[in-house]
């Protein structure tokens, strides 16, 4: 069954184990990335990217730059945030983010935005 | 009509008491009325350091055989729980230890994660785990130690509540007994816990001591009140409260003599069985001299006799008595004297109940004598005498034993005062020892002050206590004013010696 791919975007290894465990469960299948720089080089290739899961803790404010890129693409993005914030979600929906989700996340919660947007 | 029978036998079959599961621990078996109620979840919640993981070990260890019993830890390392019960003496090879803690790696960096909840991530893992091993081993003992920890995989007090109580019903449906721990504070209430339960132990540790105490039992009755608790390299003991009207024996009505002719005729015979007497007066008059008469008189019909010394060393009182011309020797020897002392402060009010009671159940005690009420109120550290001496002296007077209360009064001369305990209604008996001045020189006087069981003499005779042993002279019928401590003599001269 080849579901969209969905991009998961974690500077915590662990995070990026569970999140894929999680999608898998759901039958999405997905790819982790942990550093911006390997995000740069998987925007250069051209996979079929169904939706994008940017989680912008541990990174700097370069993270919002890769957001909008993936938006441009007409990539379907989720922004997770460590805490609820104001400034977060401002930075969030103008970088294109159709959400902003704030961890931890509850599973069913994220599979049901997820299929939501990927559907749309 | 055949009919009817059938259906009352079945009835009574149902409603017969099923056999009850042991804690492992003798006396806590007593408490429960006989144990646990199989399949029953019951909890044991106390402080850090009262001794719940060790009640746990000890009902896992009284399983038919090792591999029925299943220990789940969800806090302490399961090579630290095997250790710390080798420590005891509680061997705990062949049961199953499921070890679903936090493993040390979880600090590890790569393993830290927050994208999930914990119980998201944890709770599947968990459960599963206690599902698989139940449905392989079928225990008939399950011990949940440190169940709390689950709340802090749990979302909220919803999930934990739920989440715990299918566990304990899964586990109790599958037809095992289970104990679980929970430890408490002021920031981890267990209520919901406590309502889960079909049972809940107390543990508590104070400066006065370590109580156990049952404040649910579903299905059964159960000793009330704070039962004594000990930890030790033996593991853990229980010494349940006396309840003195859970013990009662037939006994003869016997009176026994002290063997001192002029002591008999004063008691009218002498003291009789299943009564209790105070012997009081102040130091060094010979009180505990005068309570031995009767274990030596005992002794010689072949009956035991227990002294429990608060204040003496046993070599001390041995001595003594040799010097009046007593040998304890051969009543130690054989088993009719036992001069058992007491280190006040370390021994508890229940812990010397169940001491007495064993001296009392499985050594035939006749005789008990407490030498001194002062030293065993120093033993309750606090706690009230008077209940404690009641529930003793009951207990006592039940199984037909004969107690002499030791009781030492401050003041050696002057007005007359029998005890400041508020004890002397406990006695039926009331002999006192007193001090007089005689012509210049100390002398000793006793008497009696109540007899329950029969009448007494009403005078006062002079004590002797000599190389010769103890003596009671002629009723000191020529003086007057005894009591006051000064006496004077009056009437006709036959008194005076």
């Amino acid at each position: 069954m080849t579901g969209p791919l969905i991009l998961a975007v974690d500077h915590n290894e662990r995070n990026l184990e569970l999140l894929a465990r999680f999608l898998q469960q759901a039958g999405y299948q997905s790819l982790g990335i942990a550093s911006l720089v390997a995000l740069d080089r998987i925007l250069l290739e051209t996979l079929d990217i169904g939706l994008a899961l940017v989680d912008i803790s541990g990174f700097d404010r370069s993270v919002w730059e890769r957001c909008r890129k993936l938006s441009e693409r007409g990539i379907p993005l989720l922004v997770i945030s460590p805490r609820e914030s104001a400034a977060i979600r401002q930075d969030g929906f103008s970088s294109g983010a159709r959400s902003v989700l704030t961890k931890p996340l509850v599973a069913k919660e994220l599979i049901r935005t997820i299929q939501s947007l990927v559907e749309g | 009509m055949a009919q009817e029978e059938t259906e009352l036998q079945i009835k009574t079959q149902e409603e017969a008491e099923p056999q009850r599961i042991s804690s492992g621990v003798a006396e806590l078996d007593e408490i429960l009325e006989g144990g646990f109620i199989p399949q029953g979840a019951y909890l044991v919640r106390g402080g850090p350091g009262t001794g719940k993981t060790l009640l746990g070990l000890h009902f896992l260890r009284g399983a038919t055989e090792p591999r029925k019993a299943l220990l789940v830890t969800l806090s302490e390392p399961e090579g630290k729980l095997r250790k710390n019960a080798a420590k005891v003496g509680l061997d705990l090879t062949g049961v199953e230890v499921l070890d679903l803690g936090p493993t040390a790696d979880l600090f590890a960096e790569n393993r830290h994660y927050d994208i999930f909840s914990p119980e998201e991530v944890e709770r599947g893992p968990i459960t599963e785990q206690i599902v698989a091993k139940v449905e392989t081993l079928r225990p008939e003992r399950v011990l949940i130690d440190g169940l709390t920890h689950l709340r802090y995989l749990a979302t909220d007090e919803q999930e934990f509540r739920r989440q715990a109580l299918s566990l304990l019903r899964f586990l109790t449906e599958s037809g095992a007994t289970v104990l679980f721990t929970s430890e408490y504070g002021p920031q981890a209430p267990d209520q919901d816990l406590q309502f889960l339960s079909d049972g809940i132990l107390e543990l508590v540790n104070t400066p006065q001591g370590r109580t156990l105490s049952i404040t649910k039992f579903r299905g059964s009755d159960f000793r009330p009140g704070l039962h004594g608790l000990r930890l030790s390299r033996a593991g853990m003991e229980v010494f349940p409260r006396l309840l003195p009207e859970a013990h009662g024996k037939i006994y003869p009505e016997e009176t026994i003599s002290s063997g001192v002719a002029g002591l008999d005729r004063l008691l009218h015979g002498g003291l009789e069985c299943g009564t209790v007497t105070l012997v009081t007066g102040p130091v060094g008059v010979g009180k505990t001299t005068l309570g031995l008469q009767f274990a030596k008189e005992a002794a010689t019909r072949g009956e035991r006799s227990v002294a429990y010394l608060f204040e003496e060393a046993a070599e001390t009182v041995v001595h003594r008595s040799e010097s009046i011309g007593t040998s304890m020797r051969a009543m130690l020897e054989q088993g009719t004297l036992a001069l058992v002392p007491v280190e006040a402060l370390r021994l508890t009010a229940d812990q010397f109940a169940v001491a007495v009671r064993r001296e009392v159940e499985e050594h035939a005690a006749q005789i008990v004598m407490i030498d001194s009420v002062a030293g065993y109120r120093l033993a309750l550290r606090g706690e009230d005498l008077v209940s404690h001496l009641h529930a003793l002296t009951r207990y006592l007077r039940n199984m037909g034993v004969t107690t002499i209360l030791v009781n030492e009064t401050e003041y050696v001369t002057g007005d007359f005062r029998a005890t400041e305990n508020g004890i002397s209604y406990l006695a039926d008996n009331i002999v006192f020892l007193r001090y007089l001045e005689i012509d210049g020189q100390l002398r000793k006087a006793l008497g009696v002050l109540k007899k329950r069981v029969s009448d007494f003499e009403k005078t006062l005779r002079q004590l002797e206590i000599t190389s010769q042993g103890v003596q009671v002279g002629e009723p000191l019928t020529g003086l007057r004013g005894v009591l006051r401590g000064t006496p004077e003599w009056v009437g006709p001269p036959e008194g005076r010696r």
